[in-house]
This record gives structure tokens, C-alpha cells and sequence, in this order.
């Protein structure tokens, strides 16, 4: 179980190096201005790395993987967004898949029963986890905006209130914040209980998902349990947005911890899996349109081809063709 | 639509719960105001600038949770003294300044619930 509590152990020293460098050396100003420009810094640029790095790359052959029919004869119908034969529909099949999770509601489990049977069923549970935890991820992100903008926009506003719709705790339980705590831990059992996922997994799998975990307790603690002075916060969080670098005021040593591990997340983002949010949208297999038929996909690898066409070969020839009473075309 | 549905389950449940769970309380007490009559101490705050500033909207829930059910208006403060648990106990300060409440709240975009019911410094003369 090394793999388990390797990233475990990574991500609780990692938590307790704000703690010591803002509590006890009173390094602040390392960690509230210059670590977040460096983070974003990072972010920003390895994103753009990868990005650019897989667009450059040549797609040799049309693999669209469809399940659906594809555009044939008139009479009969074509899934469009199964199986799309134009940009359109290819693009919405990806929009939904990056909305929806489509693929993993498809998701099947293999059980052996008595008999012995083998028997396969539809399992929706890693869907529901999957999209509950990145709609959460989500909300909450957008959420945070409060704190980055002077204004908030009315409908971030809007889905603050939604958010808050139950209106129990002071201040204001956040439905999203209990969801994304229930399926981040769905989604580290799931790991865990497997022995086959168990297998599977690597401490890079494990890492992530324990560093998220770590930024929600310490976010949630802040909020609810041990408060912090959210002026300065927002002060900080101002200058930051507007490119400035003055020093933080007193904020409590928990927001460091949450803003020092959203760093390293950021840090790590574009060396990690977490790359899939943007390579979902360059996936060969999900974002082509099945009219190989229709269209010519030609492979960039290939050659240019030297073509001799049979002018140019009579044209060399066609002397020594009149003398052995072979046709020609031209006299 | 499966999560559309649970949803709904979810928030009708929860809110039956809390429901019933706040009447109880209500039955329990019925709470009789008794004026006592402590002193409306306004020449300092009740605890120190930090923690207030941080902690203010747990101790002004406290305070309504304690005086409006279960009718206990006398809150004892850390260093002994005594102040009425009320908002004007709050306001007889800070009242001065009429956007004392808002100037923060409305930089870190928090709407308080407290001018549902009270009227604020910016609705009184």
C-alpha cells in the first residue's frame, strides 16, 4: 500500500510547509504574492505547452470510435451525434462528453454469479461520482470569483444563492462543498476497494486526488469552523488579479495552507493526468467526423509521391514505340 | 434526470427535517421576554477587534438563537462584564457610522440577513 500513503505523506508535508513558513519564519509575502505569480505562471505556460505540443502533432489516420450509424444511403438514418459526418455534430459530441461524461454512463461491470455465469451489467455509479465531482469543482471555482472580482456578475450571483438554497449554518452551508467532499471520497474508495482498480492505480492517480481533498478540508474549515478575517484575503486576491505586489495583511496561517496547496496544484496540473481537461478536446478517436468515405483523410506522414504519367513515358519513348509498331497517342 | 430527481428527494427531505426540527425547539420554550436590566455597556466591544472581526456573525447568531428561543438576553463576556444580547447593543456603537456594516460587506459581496427583520443604520435617521 505504499502508493496510497506515499502521495498521503507528499501532500501532509506539503500542507505543513505554509504552516511553518508563514506561522513560524513569517515568510508571507513568499507565499501569498510571489508563489501564486509563479503557480499561475506554470499553469498558464505548461497548458499552453502541452496544448501546442499535441496540436503540432499529425493525426495519420481517421479513427473516429462511433457507435451509431454512419451517413449512407438516404433511406437510411444516420446517428448524427454518434456517428457525425460534419463538424457540427463532432463538436457537439465532444461538448457532451465534456459536459455529460456520455462515455461513462456507458459504463459496464463484469460480476461472476453462480453457475458459474459471467455477467455483465451497466454501472453508473463511477459516472454519477465523476459528474458530481467536476460540476462541484466547477461551481466552486466560479464561486470563488467573489474574491477576484469587485463586482460579481449577477449570475454568478445567481448560482452562489443556488448553492446556498438551504439556507442552514451560519454562515450559509454550500451544497456544492458537501457534494464535492461525498464524491471526491466515492472516488478514492473506488480505488481502494477493487482489488483489480486497486492494481491499476499509481500514486499519480492517488496524489491529485489527496491534494484536492487537503484544499477542501482546509477551504471548508475556513469557512465554517476556524475563521479567517476575509478582508485581507480579498485585498490579497485584488492585487494579485490587478498584477500587483503588495505585501499581504494579517490573514490567518489555514489560508495559506489552502493558497499554497491550490499553488501546488497548479504547479502540478500540466505534469499530470489533470492534463485530460484540455486533451479531452484533442482526442483523435472523439473529435473527427466518420466521412472517411466521403472525404479523403491524407496521411501527413506520407511522402510526397513522384507520379509519371504515360504522356511523359511516351514522350521518352516514342521513337522506339513507331519502330516496333506500337500505338502511340501523339505522332 | 436521475440527478435532477435525487435532488429534489434530497432537498424536499432535508427540509421536512429541518422543519420539524426547528419546531420542536419552538414548543419546548415558549419564550417570554423578561427585561433585565443590564446596562447597555457601549464604550468598548465585547471582544477584541480580531476576533470580532472575524467572528462577529457567529456571536450575533448565537445571540438570536439565544435570546429570541430560549429567552436569555444577558451575554457574559470573557473579561467579566456583562452586555444585553441585541443588535442595538452592537448598534449604539457602530450606528456612527452608517455604512460601519456595508463598507466591508459589500467588498467581500456578503449579504447578511439581518436587515430582513432590523432595520439598518442606512434606514434610520
Amino acid at each position: 500500500m505504499k502508493k496510497v500513503f506515499l502521495p498521503l505523506l507528499m501532500v501532509s508535508v506539503l500542507a505543513f510547509i505554509p504552516y511553518v513558513g508563514v506561522h513560524y519564519a513569517g515568510l508571507g509575502y513568499l507565499f501569498g504574492v510571489v508563489l501564486p505569480y509563479l503557480a499561475m505562471a506554470v499553469l498558464l505556460g505548461g497548458f499552453l505547452f502541452r496544448m501546442v505540443d499535441w496540436l503540432r502533432r499529425p493525426v495519420p489516420f481517421c479513427i473516429p470510435t462511433t457507435c451509431g450509424q454512419e451517413k449512407s444511403l438516404d433511406w437510411i438514418q444516420q446517428d448524427k451525434l454518434e456517428s457525425p459526418s460534419s463538424f457540427l455534430y463532432a463538436a457537439a459530441r465532444v461538448l457532451t462528453e465534456v459536459l455529460f461524461f456520455r462515455s461513462l454512463f456507458r459504463n459496464t461491470k463484469a460480476k461472476m454469479h453462480k453457475g458459474p455465469t459471467l455477467a455483465y451489467g451497466s454501472s453508473k455509479w463511477l459516472w454519477l461520482g465523476g459528474l458530481g465531482f467536476h460540476w462541484s469543482l466547477l461551481v466552486i471555482v466560479l464561486r470563488h470569483s467573489r474574491f477576484f472580482l469587485v463586482m460579481v456578475p449577477d449570475s454568478l450571483q445567481l448560482l452562489d444563492e443556488a448553492d446556498r438554497f438551504f439556507d442552514i449554518t451560519l454562515p450559509a452551508f454550500y451544497l456544492t462543498d458537501a457534494l464535492v467532499l461525498a464524491t471526491v471520497t466515492f472516488l478514492v474508495l473506488r480505488r481502494l476497494r477493487d482489488s483489480k482498480m486497486q492494481v491499476i492505480s499509481l500514486p499519480a492517480d492517488f496524489f491529485p486526488l489527496f491534494l484536492i481533498i487537503a484544499i477542501i478540508i482546509a477551504g471548508i474549515s475556513m469557512r465554517y469552523v476556524t475563521k479567517v478575517d476575509v478582508m485581507p484575503v480579498k485585498a490579497l486576491m485584488l492585487n494579485l488579479v490587478n498584477f500587483g505586489f503588495e505585501p499581504p495583511g494579517e490573514i490567518g496561517t489555514l489560508f495559506y495552507v489552502h493558497l499554497f496547496l491550490v499553488c501546488m496544484l497548479a504547479i502540478y496540473f500540466p505534469f499530470s493526468k489533470l492534463m485530460h481537461s484540455g486533451a479531452i478536446f484533442l482526442s483523435p478517436t472523439r473529435n473527427q467526423c466518420n466521412n472517411s468515405r466521403a472525404k479523403r483523410h491524407s496521411n501527413p506522414w506520407n511522402s510526397a509521391i513522384k507520379f509519371r504519367t504515360y504522356s511523359e513515358y511516351e514522350d521518352d519513348y516514342r521513337e522506339k514505340m513507331k519502330k516496333a509498331k506500337l500505338p502511340v497517342d501523339k505522332q | 434526470m436521475i440527478v435532477i430527481g435525487l435532488t429534489f428527494v434530497l432537498s424536499a427531505l432535508l427540509y421536512l427535517f429541518l422543519q420539524e426540527g426547528n419546531a420542536e425547539k419552538t414548543i419546548e420554550q415558549p419564550a417570554q421576554y423578561v427585561h433585565h436590566s443590564v446596562s447597555v455597556d457601549s464604550t468598548r466591544c465585547i471582544a477584541t477587534k480580531e476576533f470580532m472581526r472575524a467572528n462577529h456573525m457567529r456571536v450575533l447568531n448565537e445571540w438570536r438563537n439565544s435570546a429570541v428561543r430560549e429567552g436569555d438576553r444577558i451575554y457574559l463576556a470573557s473579561n467579566g462584564s456583562k452586555f444585553e444580547k441585541s443588535l442595538n447593543t452592537c448598534l449604539e456603537c457602530h450606528k456612527k457610522n452608517r455604512l460601519f456594516c456595508f463598507n466591508c460587506h459589500m467588498y467581500a459581496n456578503v449579504k447578511p440577513k439581518c436587515w430582513n427583520c432590523h432595520l439598518s443604520p442606512m434606514e434610520t435617521p
